[in-house]
């Protein structure tokens, strides 16, 4: 009998433009930036396409911010190490935030939405800094407590408009900068994050996930990375949360809800971890989806958690590792 | 008998094991020596099952493609497909590189751990009997695994191993980090459980000099394929071998 097997060979135009050869013709440019290129376009004539479809607009909207989540818990989780379930934190806190410099220190906006960034990201990585030395579950379980803290204490002692929120956010000046703000911060962070990746500081925090204690014997301070870190995450998160306070112009409990936990997770499991790209190519596929299946009402979440399972058991690598392995590689069959 | 034929390993497009032939006839000690990357593990962990695990994993991850070609025999039964879980019921056991015991249980848990698939009785017998080869164990049966020290560890690795019954034991570098006066410990061992057992013991190390007085015969690995086998007269009578393993 012919024993054969299939592997897998690199296709001559990866191996061309990439390690230490240089790009050099426009089809090997074409090659490296493709993927990019088509995202990025994709991702800015989205809402001239949705011209017609107000409610669609929307819904990009709302889908980026789950992409700042998700990038921000793929970081955290693939690259650091640090299983972090506070995205519904970094949303409240991000809004609150922006709803009290807008409304009770009237500053504009795009004054606000910053602001509201850094010191959310300060506010979230203090409350996370004593938890920074616990691993796996426990900070897990410490991120998704916070939460329900805030809600707890904002309704108990009716601060911040209590119950009811904080109303009379000034809303974006007109709709297309309110499409826009959101995909370039998306884009922004996408690519920098995967950036920071490659730089030293990138290494070093990967090595933080593998084995910390080498890290140390290196001499480097792993608290202060993970502080870093955090910081970075929780402040790609607290603009989210700014701006999605702004585009309901309302700051309210909801902000707290546990979507902004969950559906990050889900997406970084369809779409693949540890590159942040499929993170946000997972929350392309999910929002959308749950907005479809909103027909359905309340049996949604029942064809949801089926699609999830599938592709955890079936498809754990991901979307985005199995189409890369598309682009890059060839299969054919080999004699041995 | 335990019977590996034409073992071929591909890790994606690179070639671990290439051709490997083993035969291991019952109650010898079989010994594989290599030097790092020559194979040694992979062979290990192909004959346990514990590859067909690995490759799984890697096909849910989306990482490197494993493929196995080859059959392997045990007693004449073919068990090329069975799961480890299944060829350690079938009694093919290993005691993995670098131990793997469960750190934070008591040494007595750990070898409780050991005899899952056998019942009450045989495993007090098995304790006694591991007891037995491993007298200083006796002072540890309360502490916590992680807290011994490498050569404690590897007495207690091997003592979980021996507390399944095996057949087969396959030892993948039992030596591995070991002082010598541990080194002659586990050799010591290895000696009675072939003499009071009589299983059949594979043994893998790179540093052959211990092990090679107590094989019957001897598989020599270099780059994934098995250059040499014989006797260990044979093995030490050839010169390459005896200046590129045996340092004399």
């Amino acid at each position: 009998m012919e024993v054969r097997r299939k592997e897998r060979i690199d296709r001559g135009i990866k191996v061309r433009s990439e390690g230490i050869y240089c790009v050099s013709s426009p089809k090997e440019m074409l090659y490296v930036a493709g993927p990019r290129l088509l995202l990025i376009a994709g991702l800015l004539l989205l809402p001239l396409v949705l011209e017609m479809a107000p409610y669609w607009k929307r819904v990009v909207n709302i889908m980026c911010v789950y992409g700042l989540l998700a990038i921000s818990f793929d970081f955290l989780a693939n690259v650091v190490g640090l299983v972090c379930l506070g995205g519904a934190m970094f949303i409240g806190v991000g809004g609150y935030m922006t709803a009290i410099f807008n409304v009770y220190l009237h500053c504009p906006v795009f004054l606000a939405i910053p602001l509201a960034g850094l010191s959310g990201a300060l506010i979230c990585t203090v409350l996370l800094l004593p938890c920074l030395a616990l691993r796996g579950v426990y900070f897990a379980i410490v991120t998704l407590m916070y939460p329900l803290l805030f809600t707890r204490i904002i309704e108990a002692l009716n601060i911040l408009g209590g119950t009811n929120g904080i109303t009379g956010l000034d809303s974006f000046p007109n709709p297309y900068l309110e499409n826009y703000v959101i995909i370039v911060l998306l884009l922004i962070f996408l690519f920098g994050l995967r950036r920071l990746m490659d730089e030293d500081i990138g290494l070093v925090l990967r090595g933080v996930k593998d084995n910390d204690q080498s890290v140390r014997a290196s001499g480097i301070n792993v608290a202060h990375l993970k502080a870093l870190a955090v910081f970075i995450t929780s402040f790609i998160g607290c603009l989210g949360g700014a701006y999605l306070a702004h585009l309901y112009m309302w700051a309210g409990l909801s902000l707290f809800a546990l979507d902004f936990s969950i559906i990050p997770i889900a997406a970084v499991t369809i779409g693949g971890g540890g590159s942040m790209m499929g993170a946000v190519i997972g929350t392309f596929i999910l929002v959308p989806l749950s907005e479809f299946l909103r027909f359905f009402g309340t049996f949604r979440i029942v064809i949801y958690c089926l699609i999830l399972t599938g592709f955890i058991v079936f498809r754990s690598e991901g979307l985005l590792t199995y189409f890369a392995r598309k682009y890059d590689q060839f299969e054919r069959w080999a004699k041995i | 008998m335990l019977e590996a034929k034409e073992l071929m390993v591909f890790y994606e497009n690179m070639l671990a094991l290439n051709n490997v032939s083993i035969t291991a006839e019952t109650g010898s000690v079989i010994g594989i020596f290599g030097s790092n990357s020559a194979g040694k593990s992979t062979l290990m962990y192909t004959l346990a099952g514990i590859m067909l695990d690995i490759k799984k994993k890697e096909e849910m991850r989306g990482g490197e493609r494993i493929t196995l070609f080859g059959a392997l025999t045990l007693e004449g039964r073919d068990i090329s497909n069975l799961p480890a879980h299944a060829r350690a019921k079938l009694g093919i056991v290993l005691c993995p590189e670098r131990r793997r015991i469960f750190p934070e249980s008591s040494v007595l848990e750990n070898l409780k751990i050991g005899s899952y698939l056998t019942g009450i009785r045989e495993r007090k017998k098995n304790l006694e009997y591991v007891l037995g080869v491993f007298p200083r164990l006796h002072e540890f049966l309360g502490r916590q695994g992680g807290f011994l020290s490498g050569g404690e560890q590897q007495m207690l690795a091997i003592g979980r191993a021996l507390m399944a019954n095996p057949k087969v034991l396959l030892l993948d570098e039992p030596l591995l980090g070991l002082s010598p006066v541990y080194q002659k410990i586990v050799i010591e061992a290895i000696k009675e459980i072939r003499k009071t057992r009589g299983i059949t013991i594979v043994v893998s190390e790179q540093y052959s000099r211990p092990v090679i007085p107590i094989i019957d015969k001897g598989y020599i690995i270099e780059n994934g394929s098995s250059i040499l086998e014989g006797t260990k007269e044979e093995l030490m009578d050839n010169p390459d071998v005896k200046s590129a393993y045996f340092g004399i």
